[in-house]
């Protein structure tokens, strides 16, 4: 369960990387900040890096009230979405999560939260589904990678198992060994 | 994790199963024909790479190389493989594994050893059998 947190975490902190830095953000998106950035929100983003989600979520609520333009919204409610996550609360993170993909839906990082909002909330069809619309628009996530891993282990769990084989001819039709040294 | 071993039909080897198996805890051991009749004093099993196990990742290294005299095992390498992610863990574990040394005057006999890793992810049932 412990580990579980922590991947949570670890998914999440990820995704608030681009969310802290607007000159980031707005390359992405293709716009321009001009005028400070919003402090309270940076300083939520760098509480909930840190792993204090109720702080993280207090600060964020607070720069979002104060939030200039689309982007800044954009970055609280996401924000909000996954600090709510990493406080437990994932109905209250979903609607955070659906602000911004209702108004940016290529936003994979969001995505990927809300697939963990919906792994939390055992609803696994809708969290693939999310994993699936993320991998589209960045295939190479390790975020989402490691969230599928995730849904894979609540939907269909394994276990390892390593066999140890000591005959020459345990994997036929090689060559000789010779040319490996 | 699971593990199993196949190993040699010769005797030393099968009195190595015995003693290897209970240091590690294993069970289910098979025993099979060799290419050595080097006895195994310390066999490391590999853990199942994370990353593999999160994508669900499956496959299989056949390492080989050649024992010391002293037990130890050098010049090691892949010889096949199906995914690159299992390699190097397989070869840290034929590197940390050793064999009985030679006794004196026993001619060493130059064949390579092999050792083939099977890395599989066994499903997990989540209901019990009534």
């Amino acid at each position: 369960m412990k580990i579980r947190h922590i991947s949570y975490w670890i998914l999440l902190v990820a995704g608030f990387l681009l969310l802290v830095c607007p000159e980031l953000a707005a390359t992405e998106e293709s716009k321009t900040v001009i005028g400070p950035r919003n402090a309270l929100l940076a300083d939520g983003a760098d509480a909930l890096m840190a792993g204090d989600g109720a702080e993280g979520v207090r600060l964020t609520l607070r720069g979002l009230e104060m939030a200039q333009g689309e982007l800044e919204r954009k970055m609280g409610h996401s924000n909000l979405c996954a600090g709510y996550i990493l406080i437990d609360k994932p109905l209250t993170a979903l609607p955070h999560c659906n602000w911004v993909l209702e108004r940016d839906p290529a936003h994979w990082r969001t995505y990927n939260n809300r697939a963990l909002v919906y792994l939390r909330l055992g609803r696994f069809e809708e969290s693939e589904a999310d994993i699936a619309r993320g991998q589209a628009l960045s295939p190479s996530s390790r975020n989402l990678k490691i969230a599928k891993g995730m849904l894979l282990d609540e939907t269909d769990p394994v276990t390892p198992n390593v066999e140890v084989d000591e005959r020459r001819s345990a994997m036929e039709n090689g060559s000789d060994d010779s040319s490996n040294d | 994790m699971g593990v199993t071993i196949l190993r040699t039909t010769s005797l030393g080897a099968l009195l190595a199963v015995a003693l290897v198996v209970p240091a590690f805890g294993q069970s289910g051991v098979d025993r099979v024909d060799s290419n050595t009749e080097r006895v195994p004093l310390h066999t490391v099993i590999p853990e199942y790479p994370e990353v593999a196990r999160r994508d669900r990742i499956e496959g299989s290294v056949q390492v080989c190389f050649n024992i010391s005299r002293s037990g130890h095992p050098r010049r090691i390498a892949v010889r096949r493989s199906t995914s690159r992610v299992f390699e190097k863990i397989a070869k840290k574990a034929v590197r940390k594994s050793t064999w009985k040394p030679l006794p004196d005057g026993e001619q060493q006999s130059g064949i390579k050893a092999c050792r083939t890793f099977r890395f599989s992810l066994l499903p997990v049932s989540r209901d019990e059998p009534d």
